[in-house]
This record gives C-alpha cells, sequence and structure tokens, in this order.
C-alpha cells in the first residue's frame, strides 16, 4: 500500500478505545489526503463524521484526535506539529488547538498521522507508542502531578531522555474536568483551547508517550523539499514581519500590542500603562536577556523563538520555566495587573504545569481581582484571600483552587463567563468571554475588531482566521483602517482557510508565516501533488465549513454571535479611546458572512459555496434532501 | 534615545517628530532596542507620505521595509501611527502634517500564541 501513499503520509491512524481496552490501526485513504491534507483538516472530517448530536463533550464517544500533518517529521522548520480536534468543554462544540514541540514528528516516526481516541477509562490510563506497539498502561502513580512531572516520571520510567520520547498531557486541571483545562507537553508547549484538556480527564487518559520510532517518511521529491525549506527558512530569516519572530518569538508583542491599544491591561479597565513602569524592559532582547536563557527549539526549527529561562530574583529564584510567548506575559501579567517579568514568567508555566489556557487564566482572574477591589466579590467567597491587582502570588493561590476546585475554585474552574453568571450582579458585566463560551485571545480586541469578529464567528473554540499573513499575496490589503467594520469583515472573511491548512500540514503557526505559495512548494515537494495556494485556501475553507457544520449540530449558531459586554466595551482611554464596537457589530457580521459565503439568518454554509469546496455530501445535512 | 541632529532647510514650516520604535529600529541602524527620534523637517506642503519618505531616503533598510516594490504605497509590515492613531483614522498617508505632530514607527502586529 505505501507505493501508492502521496509522499509525507504514514498512511495510518492509531485507533484507541478506551472503554474495551484495544487499540488498533486503520489504513487512511489517499484520497482523503488531498481534501483534507492532515491536522485539523483531517480532525475536522473525523469529528464530523464520529460525534453525532448527542455526543456532548463529557460523553464517552466523544472523540480526541491528536493529529498531524504531510510536513511533520521532515526537514522543514517547525514540524513537530500537532492539532487537538474535539468537542470541547468551553463552547460544547468544534476545537482545534494547535501545540508544537516533537509530538507531530514522533507520531510519524511511529507509523501513524493520527490517534483517535474515543471511550472511557474505569481507572487512570496513559497511552504508550512505540512503532507498532500501542498499549493502555496504568497510569495510577501519574495522577495529580503536574505536566512538567508526568513527563519526568514517564521518561524516568520508560528510560529516555531528550526528545527520545514526546509526551502530552494534562495536569490536576485537567484531572478535575476544569472546563478550561489544556493538553501540554514538552515542557511548554500547550494545546490550551476550548477546554481540551477536560475531554482528556474525562476519558481517565492521563498521558500519550511517545516514543520516537523508527520508520523513515519519504518526500516525493527531496531536492524540492529541501528548496522549498530552504525558501521558508530564508523568507522568515529576511522578511520585515516574520525576521522578528525568527529572532525573539512572541517577545515583541508586549510593546507593540501597547501602542495600537491592543494590550489587555487589568480586564479592560485601561489601556495605559501604569505610571512608572519601565517598558525598556518590555523590549525583546531586554525580556530575553533579563533571564538565564537557552534555546528550546521544537522539531527540525532554527528558529530563535522558544526558549527555556531561570527565575533570576524573588522567591522563586533558580527555577526553570519555559519563555512566555506574548500571550503568556499577557494572561499571566498585563491582564492581572502584573508588570513584572520576573513574577510573571514563574507564573505562567505553574499555568502550563496545572493545565490551563493562560488566555481563559487571566480574564478570569483579571475579573476575580476588579471585583473584589468593587466589592462584587467579598473575601470570604475568595477562601479568605484578596487578590489585589498585580499579585502573582495569589493568582498562584487561585491557579491551585481552581486546578483542584477547592472552595471558590470549583466555580472558577468552570471559566469567567460561567463563573460570572453563576455570581450575577455587577459582577457579571465585568466578565470577558464570547456567546459561544470562547476565551478571547490575550489581545485588547476592542482596537482589534478583526480578532474580535473572528473569535466570536469562529466554529473552533478559538479564533481560525487569526492576524493577516502576507495579504498582499492573495490580493487583500497590505493593510486596513482597524475601525472601518466593512473592511475589518472583509478582511477577517477574506483571510478564512489560510490558518486552517497551516494547522493541517503538521507545522508551526510561526514557521509557516512564510508565504503561501512558498508553503505549498514544501507541500507539493512533499507529497508529490501540485498544490498551489488557491487549493490550499480551499482546503482550508473546507476545514472551516466542516467546523461549522458540526457546531450547528450541536446547537451552536448565529444566536450566540456576540460580545460579553465588557469584551465589546468601549476604551476608556489609551490609543482607541472612545472607539465603540457595538453600533457596527450587526454590520460587520453581516458582511463576514457574505464574504465567506454562509447564511446570515442560519449560519450555514450556503449549497454553492460547499459545491465549490467538495463538500456535497454536507448539504443533505444541512439543507435537506 | 538617539536625536538626530537637526537640519534647517529655509523652506521648513517646523519640525515632525519622526519615533521608530523598538524592534523597528533595526532598519534604521539600531539593534532593535529603545526608539530613535529623528526630527524632520517639514516644508509647507509636507505630507506624512513626504515626511516618511524623507527617513526611508536616509535608511534604505526601512525603504525597502515601509514601502511596497514600486514605492508608492505601505507595504504590510510596519504599523504607523500619527499621533498615536492608526494610519488611516486621523490621516491618510497623504495628509498634511503640522509642527509638533509625531509619526511613530512600530512592528506589525503578527498575533501571539
Amino acid at each position: 500500500m505505501d507505493r501508492e501513499l502521496p509522499g509525507g503520509y504514514a498512511g495510518r491512524i492509531l485507533r484507541v478505545d478506551l472503554t474495551s481496552g484495544k487499540t488498533w490501526s486503520e489504513p487512511w485513504a489517499p484520497d482523503g489526503m488531498r481534501l483534507f491534507v492532515g491536522g485539523a483538516g483531517l480532525g475536522a472530517k473525523i469529528l464530523w463524521d464520529e460525534v453525532p448530536a448527542g455526543v456532548a463533550w463529557d460523553h464517552p464517544e466523544n472523540r480526541l484526535i491528536l493529529a498531524t500533518g504531510p510536513l511533520a517529521g521532515l526537514p522543514v522548520w517547525g514540524t513537530g506539529g500537532l492539532s487537538v480536534v474535539t468537542r470541547g468543554a468551553m463552547t460544547n462544540g468544534g476545537t482545534s488547538t494547535q501545540a508544537n514541540g516533537f509530538f507531530g514528528a514522533c507520531l510519524k516516526y511511529s507509523g501513524y498521522d493520527a490517534i483517535v481516541v474515543q471511550g472511557q477509562a474505569s481507572s487512570w490510563l496513559y497511552l504508550y507508542v512505540q512503532d507498532d506497539v500501542a498499549e493502555l498502561r496504568d497510569a495510577a502513580f501519574l495522577v495529580g502531578k503536574d505536566t512538567w512531572e508526568t513527563q519526568d516520571v514517564l521518561q524516568a520510567r520508560l528510560g529516555y531522555s531528550g526528545h527520545q520520547m514526546s509526551v502530552y498531557g494534562i495536569g490536576p486541571a485537567g484531572e478535575n474536568l476544569v472546563r478550561f483545562s489544556a493538553i501540554a507537553g514538552d515542557y511548554g508547549h500547550v494545546a490550551s483551547k476550548n477546554g481540551c484538556g477536560a475531554v482528556m480527564g474525562k476519558k481517565r487518559l492521563k498521558a500519550v508517550a511517545l516514543v520516537r520510532g523508527t520508520r523513515a517518511i519519504r518526500a516525493a521529491d527531496p531536492r524540492g523539499l529541501f528548496q522549498a525549506a530552504d525558501e521558508i527558512a530564508h523568507d522568515l530569516k529576511t522578511n520585515p514581519t516574520t525576521r522578528s519572530l525568527y529572532e525573539y518569538g512572541t517577545l515583541n508583542g508586549v510593546l507593540n500590542l501597547n501602542k495600537i491599544g491592543a494590550l489587555p491591561i487589568k480586564n479592560f479597565t485601561t489601556n495605559v500603562v501604569p505610571e512608572g513602569t519601565d517598558m525598556a524592559a518590555w523590549e525583546a532582547p531586554s525580556l530575553r536577556e533579563g533571564f538565564d536563557h537557552r534555546g528550546h527549539q521544537c522539531n527540525a526549527c532554527g528558529m530563535r523563538h522558544c526558549h527555556m529561562q531561570v527565575i533570576p530574583t524573588g522567591p522563586h529564584q533558580g527555577q526553570i520555566v519555559d519563555e512566555p510567548e506574548y500571550e503568556g506575559w499577557a494572561g499571566a501579567g498585563w491582564a492581572i495587573g502584573c508588570t513584572d517579568p520576573v513574577a510573571i514568567s514563574w507564573l505562567n508555566t505553574q499555568i502550563d504545569r496545572i493545565g490551563v489556557d493562560v488566555n481563559e487564566f487571566g480574564w478570569l482572574v483579571g475579573w476575580a481581582m476588579e471585583c473584589q477591589e468593587k466589592g462584587y466579590l467579598t473575601r470570604d467567597q475568595l477562601g479568605g484571600l484578596e487578590v489585589r491587582w498585580g499579585d502573582t502570588e495569589a493568582a498562584a493561590k487561585l491557579l491551585q483552587m481552581i486546578g483542584r476546585r477547592e472552595g471558590f475554585g470549583n466555580i472558577l474552574a468552570e471559566g469567567v463567563k460561567r463563573a460570572s453568571e453563576t455570581v450575577g450582579g455587577p459582577a457579571a458585566t465585568c466578565a470577558i468571554y464570547t456567546g459561544k463560551g470562547a476565551s478571547p485571545r490575550g489581545h485588547d480586541h476592542r482596537a482589534r475588531w478583526e480578532e474580535m469578529l473572528d473569535t466570536i464567528t469562529s466554529s473552533t473554540g478559538t479564533l481560525q482566521t487569526g492576524p493577516p499573513v502576507h495579504p498582499t499575496e492573495f490580493g487583500m490589503p497590505a493593510r486596513i483602517n482597524p475601525f472601518d467594520p466593512e473592511a475589518v469583515a472583509k478582511n477577517v472573511g477574506g483571510h478564512l482557510g489560510r490558518r486552517h491548512f497551516e494547522d493541517s500540514l503538521g507545522a508551526c503557526i510561526f514557521t509557516t508565516r512564510s508565504l503561501l505559495a512558498t508553503m505549498c512548494r514544501a507541500l507539493s515537494a512533499a507529497t508529490g501533488w501540485e498544490f498551489t495556494k488557491e487549493e490550499a485556501l480551499r482546503q482550508g475553507r473546507r476545514t472551516a465549513a466542516l467546523f461549522r457544520a458540526f457546531d450547528l449540530r450541536c446547537g451552536i449558531g448565529p444566536d450566540l454571535e456576540w460580545p460579553s459586554p465588557r469584551y465589546g466595551s468601549v476604551p476608556a482611554d489609551g490609543p482607541a479611546q472612545g472607539r465603540a464596537v457595538q453600533p457596527h457589530w450587526e454590520r460587520m457580521v453581516d458582511v463576514w458572512y457574505e464574504t465567506v459565503g454562509y447564511d446570515r439568518k442560519t449560519g450555514r454554509p450556503r449549497p454553492d459555496t460547499l459545491r465549490s469546496l467538495g463538500l456535497e455530501f454536507l448539504i443533505p445535512s444541512l439543507w435537506g434532501a | 534615545m538617539h536625536d538626530s541632529a537637526i537640519r534647517h532647510p529655509p523652506s521648513a514650516i517646523g519640525y515632525v517628530t519622526v519615533e521608530v520604535v523598538a524592534w523597528v529600529t533595526r532598519f534604521v541602524g539600531g539593534d532593535g532596542t529603545r526608539r530613535q527620534v529623528f526630527q524632520e523637517p517639514a516644508a509647507p506642503d509636507a505630507s506624512v507620505r513626504s515626511v516618511l519618505g524623507q527617513v526611508s531616503d536616509r535608511h534604505p533598510a526601512l525603504r525597502e521595509a515601509l514601502w511596497d516594490a514600486a514605492g508608492r504605497e505601505l507595504s504590510e509590515h510596519i504599523e504607523v501611527l500619527v499621533n498615536d492613531s492608526v494610519l488611516g483614522l486621523t490621516h491618510t498617508l497623504d495628509s498634511p502634517v503640522r509642527k509638533g505632530d509625531r509619526i511613530t514607527l512600530v512592528g506589525q502586529y503578527t498575533g501571539g500564541a
């Protein structure tokens, strides 16, 4: 069968049934590969096929899909990619969330393109995979351990170190079904969106330990692949936008976003940096050099992005942590009023270790801090805890209460939407969330209407389009007025598909910020196809339409596409002061629907849209025979 | 902070501040930190475009990053703010500038993770 496979694929899916304790592999037919590519695209198709409406996020028959793509394990930068696709706990709808590290490469080297987990174990298990060996093993000795400890213990017990084995799992938060819990692995990489960790916890699957297998991955055109990989690397190093990512990852984010009013400060109560804050400390070189650090690259990656660092001062001096991404600096810091990089860096890793999404954590703790300051939440309600702005030690105590569902932590563990609804009164007006229940990413979207619209109309539990990447490459404007509702909606709709395509490749979202045409050359060289950027966008839009159809089947539609009062409020100060999104909201959504070819009233992709995407099989389900 | 030498062309109505922030200083000879501030002389008919053109003329790397291949429109790489507002709100590229205006060049928004 292998000779018929396009290059880059393993051609097998590992199936795991936790109820019966069985594992087996099944072939993945080549005709589906070109349509869905892998990763998010493959996951979306499986989710649609196998998770009916009555199977909620916590139902044993929900699927947890851990998928990679055709570039994973090949010598292209950042190709250890993992896409987690499931029906998630936050929205009770579609989920697509990514992490990097080595998981995707190890999976391919073991001979699989994806692992599909179903069922529910009667006791805690972990999945061990080494080439053709796939076993469910007792995980009692891992219960209660955080995500880093889990990897430490499994590596020691199984006799592997470094990149010989990739481990992704859940921490105490996932075990306790914290609704915004994450799946984390390889020390600092986190698939965190839409409560995928709670799905894994409900299945009582503590971790997946993947030994770096021994199977070769064939590229159809090895010389072409190396050439494309070189072009991608060159582009990332020299392109004026991506060059900063190459050098410093997302460390430049705080300064850049502050300048345009999109840095979320103190739960959206201000957009002005506190007086006396040394913003020079927030320049990327200063942030990096402020810590003893070393590179922590993902599979085959030459970016100077991921780093480990050592806490230099304070009560946690000497601890090794993962250098925060921008969203870590925001969620573990600015959103809760902390501007001390050392304190934030430490807290950020604690969040990863207990295993929750840092964005939701920021909105939740920022909300609690504001509510306590205003008297909407009492000290008694918080178990005697005072949570003042910027107090990362108090935030860490809250984190432990949440992760273990202790006291008020049991309410907070439901996420800020549900917690604020439970508390009620004026506290309910201070919470940042979407109508579907998804967490906004770690920016103040009141200054980035594109991302607010994207987050709210998305069917993946997080934004699905993301900021434009090389927009002129496919005829979109280089820049738009960020407060022009029509331009915003056309831009978000016009870019739909690119990120889903990236998330289907088995590569990192940062190394795929090369030109789309170059990424397609890499995919073509790997597989032997002639894959164009137009086909890439169609594949991405096909994936988006599948997630949309899935969400509609779950009862999640346009009636939930609104920002919470605080999320959609008017900035009181800063560069976006006075910019009100609400008066333009309905018009913006209208234009987005028209642009993506979905029906505004029902939310369904129109039949002509589905036909153009090769998704005719969805028409009877969505529109009737 | 590095302030360029102030030049005094006879026709200038005054000076417009061009502030190059953090990463973008790489394109004007800096190391990607702090700021570089240029006081640009502005003629009576000066616009955002002409002021940015003056700075770009002195810094080829900035020209390459800031403008499209034809050198007529801004490319996608650098965010331009005029008096703290993103270009397109209070000023377009061809809006006149006045004495005391401040143009800020900051790295393009690339999201986070």
